[in-house]
């Protein structure tokens, strides 16, 4: 971890990290609604750093305050990366427990789908996970207090964003890092039984369980099979 | 720059679940992390986690995201890399867009 890797890793999330502008800036236009100053909507932002469960709080976000609610509801709205978490740590396994909450800190979809694609390759580098992290969470911060200071201006009309395609720079970045970990034959069950279990869940459950419950299914389906195929061989 | 000591309790509150979530993962595999079948588990969640996120909004939303993601894929795979990749994608839809597609 370096200096230069931090910046190279900050560089590199700027785009990905304004995919975020649009929908922190709805979020501050929200926040300001709800009665919150443009201070407490930076400082959760920048806090929880976690776009779709901070929405979720603003919907029960009354006084006085549900502070179990709260947790409960960002806890479970937050549930995928206690999976990105997981797949995370393998490759980090003697990371000083001093330098774990900044890597929990800055574990967000597209920083997260980037940064293990280059672990599992054998050249990830902890200085851009963080560098990445923090431009992301300076970014989303911005937006939000942007959203707020503007909102009902011109700031919160999402079409400039969309007309740019820049609303589909979150998933861009899925689907560019699938394709880099794309292993051929042996990805593909696997990854069909994941797409079949994420629009069932979307169906049958809504929100976005779907990724959870589609890493799962994937990630269980793949682990049965290579044991199966590992004792079959051994035997 | 003004703050009410219960908004700032309750945004604390969800920054330590937010945190709980993003952590608990971690933590607990410094306790399974050396079982096989959580292994191979974690050999195939990334890749399957990445396709259950994309896969839903891309059907939701059809017409210029499809476009995106296929241009997005060749891209990588072709040119090779992130960057062209991520720019190829987003160049893409804003042309479909532009086009006429939804």
């Amino acid at each position: 971890m370096t200096w230069r890797s931090f910046q190279a890793g900050a560089l590199r999330m700027i785009l990905p990290g304004l995919a975020s502008l649009p929908f922190g800036i709805g979020f501050g236009v929200a926040a300001a609604q709800k009665g919150l100053s443009a201070f407490e909507t930076t400082l959760m932002s920048f806090t929880v750093m976690a776009g779709t469960s901070q929405m979720v709080a603003l919907d029960i976000w009354a006084q006085p305050l549900p502070l179990v609610a709260l947790a409960v509801s960002v806890f479970v709205a937050n549930l995928r990366y206690f999976v990105m978490g997981a797949a995370l740590q393998p490759h980090l396994p003697h990371l000083p427990w001093w330098l774990q909450p900044p890597v929990w800190y800055v574990t967000v979809d597209q920083n997260w789908a980037v940064n293990i694609a280059e672990y599992r390759r054998g050249h990830g580098d902890l200085g851009k996970f963080l560098g990445g992290g923090f431009v992301m969470a300076c970014i989303w911060s911005g937006s939000t207090l942007a959203g707020h200071l503007a909102a009902g201006g011109i700031l919160s009309d999402p079409t400039m964003a969309r007309r740019l395609g820049l609303d589909f720079v979150g998933i861009a970045v899925f689907v560019v890092v699938a394709t880099i970990l794309f292993r051929g034959k042996r990805d593909i069950a696997p990854w069909m039984v994941a797409i079949v279990a994420a629009f069932a869940a979307r169906w049958l459950i809504g929100g976005n369980w779907y990724i959870v419950i589609g890493g799962i299914a994937g990630g269980v389906f793949g682990a049965l099979r290579d044991l199966r195929s590992d004792n079959v061989r051994q035997s | 720059m003004s703050a009410s000591p219960e908004n700032l309790v309750a945004i604390f509150v969800m920054a330590l679940a937010a945190m709980a979530a993003k952590g608990g993962g971690f933590v607990a595999m410094r306790w399974f992390g050396r079982n096989r079948f959580v292994t191979a588990l974690l050999d195939h969640a990334p890749g399957a986690v990445l396709v259950s996120a994309a896969i839903v909004p891309l059907a939701q939303t059809g017409g210029a995201f499809i476009v995106g993601a296929a241009v997005a894929a060749v891209m990588t795979r072709k040119v090779g890399g992130f960057t062209p990749g991520l720019f190829g994608g987003v160049g893409a839809v804003a042309l479909a867009r532009w086009a006429g597609l939804a």
